[in-house]
């Protein structure tokens, strides 16, 4: 990480325009973490190919660029646009940022007796106890990641859910990250913060949505804190636009006895980096990660995943799956770090592939760093075509090549689909895939 | 129906069927009995469209068509069926959407509407129950996990459901306990019928005390060695395959 942005000069300027007009309403340790933020982007710069976790996904193009901040779309958003951009309907409380601004009109925050907060960053500074300076930012790892302390030095508005200790949320909490590009090459620094107190229970949805085609910069940053014996379910929905590129990282930290369990979603995207840094800082600690990318044409998506185990009795089981087709690529890296104190770890890890082109691919690597001695850690990867077998089955019943191909990926992919606990959320990704697959897989005819 | 006509077929450099000749008319039911490795399954897949064979040369024709030229799932449509010696898993993909989607394809190259999921639910149940087949079979994903009986169970129901003018049951009683084959026997037998045809395919003569074939053919080496009719299994059933790819009169195929 040695390459400094080669648009430092601008970068550095719109800080300090941002800096200037948001001096006044913003407290002093908010704006000094954005300073250091900034700091750290101008000394780190750009992640290379070079650097080991960047080796297959090449930022460099994106370097070069020097994209505006985005700006608040004039004539608004309706409610219509929000849904033909796929938004998914769930139930629930809803918060809805457009270009990286809060929209009131299309959020839905409901008063609940359980006493959980859901809001925004600039309404929290304004009315907020306070309590926010001790926990905001300090999951992400600002020090070491560009991209993060870019996010923390940008950042205007975030996402923040509270919820206390003993509540249990019936329904999910829905946050929308809106790209309406009115600058092509615009930058937007998204930013989620979640704590689940003490034995509470909730589901986060984040959902990253494109109007129109540009290109654009989506570099989301989220932080989870699940509280002692807090079960928290976490869904990541990325349809950006087939231009777009898409930066997200999702830190958790994980208490006693706590359980996280995650679905990365990811469909859209020129270029897709969806990282999860996860922190069993605990005993009992369970954490499951799902993953299911479906990219065709260029598409490149990379998802990088660290699980820490650094105490023992955990529990860790991640699930990726991946349909690749035409001439798209995907990285698949699984860190599970073992601790020396870490013992009766058991951890499991899965990545299985199915290229539906020749000139699809991928490349998946398990990363297993063990210290500790009584610990079970399995792992394994594959990549794989559509079964001829399974197709010829299928033809000699009645159903063509290509519907006998769209079946077999579906039944391939929903194995990831099944999982999702949100029967809306879910309908609504079967039906997406369906598309997907029929837009694609089913059109084509290799017989 | 169909119409075999000195065929020959390789897999890869291996020459499998070395000059099939047959003739299959509506309401009959053929019996090909031969020893492991005689080409009885490749005949089968051929019929079916299995592409990993070679045809080299002779013609087949399936209703005055050119069954060879046809993609494997437009024979489905136009009334072939294969149950499958060696019925394949499909996790993910439930029995009853298979076999719904498998319907409305037949139906739609017949011109006919689409079965919706109540109307097809029905039908399933009422095969179901012909068949003796548990519910809860159906809801699972296509063969997985299933056991040996319920691999071949299953592939009878969907022959019962899809109502194939031509089936092939290739090797359908392999493996069966003596209960299990009763009820894939009676499937087989229920589907019998003037305009139907059926060709099973068997290593064993015990099939055919449940299914009776009005003919049986001895397939040794890739040709049929001998024709005749139900005595011909019994026979075969006494003195083992040693005795027709003895008697083989070189090698000649043995019309019916």
């Amino acid at each position: 990480m040695v390459a400094v942005a080669e648009n430092l000069d601008i970068y550095l300027g719109s800080f300090e325009k941002l800096r200037k007009a948001g001096a006044a309403s913003q407290p002093e340790w908010l704006s000094a973490r954005r300073c250091l933020g900034m700091q750290r982007f101008a000394e780190l710069g750009f992640p290379t190919s070079r650097n080991e976790e960047w080796k297959y996904t090449n930022l460099a193009p994106l370097a070069r660029k020097s994209p505006p901040l985005a700006q608040p779309v004039p004539d608004g958003i309706s409610t219509a646009q929000l849904e033909s951009a796929g938004l998914a309907e769930v139930e629930g409380h809803r918060l809805v940022f457009v270009n990286g601004c809060f929209d009131a009109a299309l959020s839905r925050t409901e008063a609940s007796s359980d006493g959980v907060q859901v809001g925004t960053l600039s309404e929290e500074i304004s009315v907020g106890d306070g309590s926010l300076e001790e926990h905001f930012t300090c999951l992400a790892d600002v020090d070491n990641h560009a991209l993060v302390a870019l996010n923390t030095a940008f950042l205007e508005d975030a996402a923040l859910v509270e919820i206390p200790a003993r509540a249990v949320l019936d329904k999910p909490i829905h946050i929308v990250f809106l790209t309406s590009a009115g600058h092509p090459d615009q930058v937007s620094h998204p930013r989620v913060f979640v704590r689940a107190g003490r034995d509470s229970q909730a589901t986060l949805i984040e959902s990253y949505l494109a109007l129109g085609d540009q290109p654009y910069w989506s570099n989301p940053v989220t932080e989870i804190v699940a509280g002692e014996n807090a079960r928290v379910e976490h869904y990541k929905l990325q349809r950006e636009s087939t231009q777009a590129w898409h930066t997200g990282i999702v830190y958790v930290r994980q208490h006693r006895d706590s359980n996280f369990v995650s679905h990365s979603l990811s469909f859209g995207g020129r270029l897709v980096r969806a990282d999860y840094r996860v922190v069993l800082a605990d005993q009992g600690c369970e954490c499951t990660l799902n993953g299911l990318y479906a990219v065709k044409g260029s598409q490149h998506v990379d998802h990088h995943t660290t699980i820490d185990h650094a105490h023992p009795h955990c529990n860790s089981h991640q699930l990726y799956k991946g349909v690749l087709d035409d001439r798209s690529t995907a990285v698949f890296n699984g860190k599970i770090m073992v601790r020396e104190d870490a013992q009766k770890t058991d951890a499991f890890q899965s990545n299985k592939n199915l290229l539906l082109s020749g000139n699809a691919a991928i490349n998946t690597k398990p990363q297993l760093e063990i210290f500790a001695n009584d610990v079970r850690c399995s792992h394994g990867a594959t990549v794989g075509q559509i079964d001829e077998d399974a197709t010829f089955y299928l033809r000699s019943r009645g159903i063509s090549h290509s519907a006998a191909r769209g079946l077999l990926t579906y039944a391939f992919a929903a194995d990831i689909l099944e999982r999702i606990q949100v029967e809306t959320l879910r309908d609504r990704l079967e039906s997406d895939l369906r598309r997907w697959l029929s837009s694609n897989v089913e059109t084509k005819e290799d017989a | 129906m169909l119409e075999i006509k000195n065929l020959f077929v390789k897999a890869g450099d291996n020459e499998i069927l070395k000059g099939i000749s047959l003739s299959v008319k509506p309401g009959e039911v053929h019996a090909i009995m031969g020893p492991n490795g005689s080409g009885k399954s490749t005949l089968a897949q051929v019929l079916a469209g299995r592409e990993s064979f070679d045809v080299t040369s002779g013609e087949v024709s399936y209703q005055g068509k050119d069954l060879l030229e046809l993609a494997p799932e437009v024979r489905a449509q136009e009334g072939i069926f294969l149950a499958f010696q060696y019925p394949v898993e499909i996790p993910g993909v439930s029995n009853l959407y298979f076999l719904r989607t498998a319907l409305n394809a037949i139906r739609q190259h017949r011109g006919e509407g689409d079965l919706d999921a109540v109307d097809f639910l029905a039908l399933a149940k009422d095969k179901m129950a012909l068949l003796g087949i548990d519910d809860s079979m159906m809801n699972r994903p296509v063969n997985a996990d299933f056991s040996g009986g319920e691999k071949k169970r299953n592939e009878i129901f969907q022959m019962a459901v899809l109502e194939p003018k031509l089936a092939i049951l290739d090797e359908t009683d392999s493996g069966l306990d003596i209960d299990a084959l009763k009820e894939v026997a009676k499937g087989v037998n229920s589907l019998r019928g003037p305009e139907r045809a059926i060709v099973v395919v068997t290593h064993y003569q015990r099939l055919l005390n449940y299914i009776i074939p009005d003919y049986v053919h001895v397939l040794a080496d890739g040709r049929i060695v001998k024709s005749g009719d139900r005595t011909l299994a019994l026979e075969l059933e006494e003195k083992g395959y040693g005795w027709v790819e003895e008697s083989a009169p070189n090698g000649h195929p043995v019309g019916v």
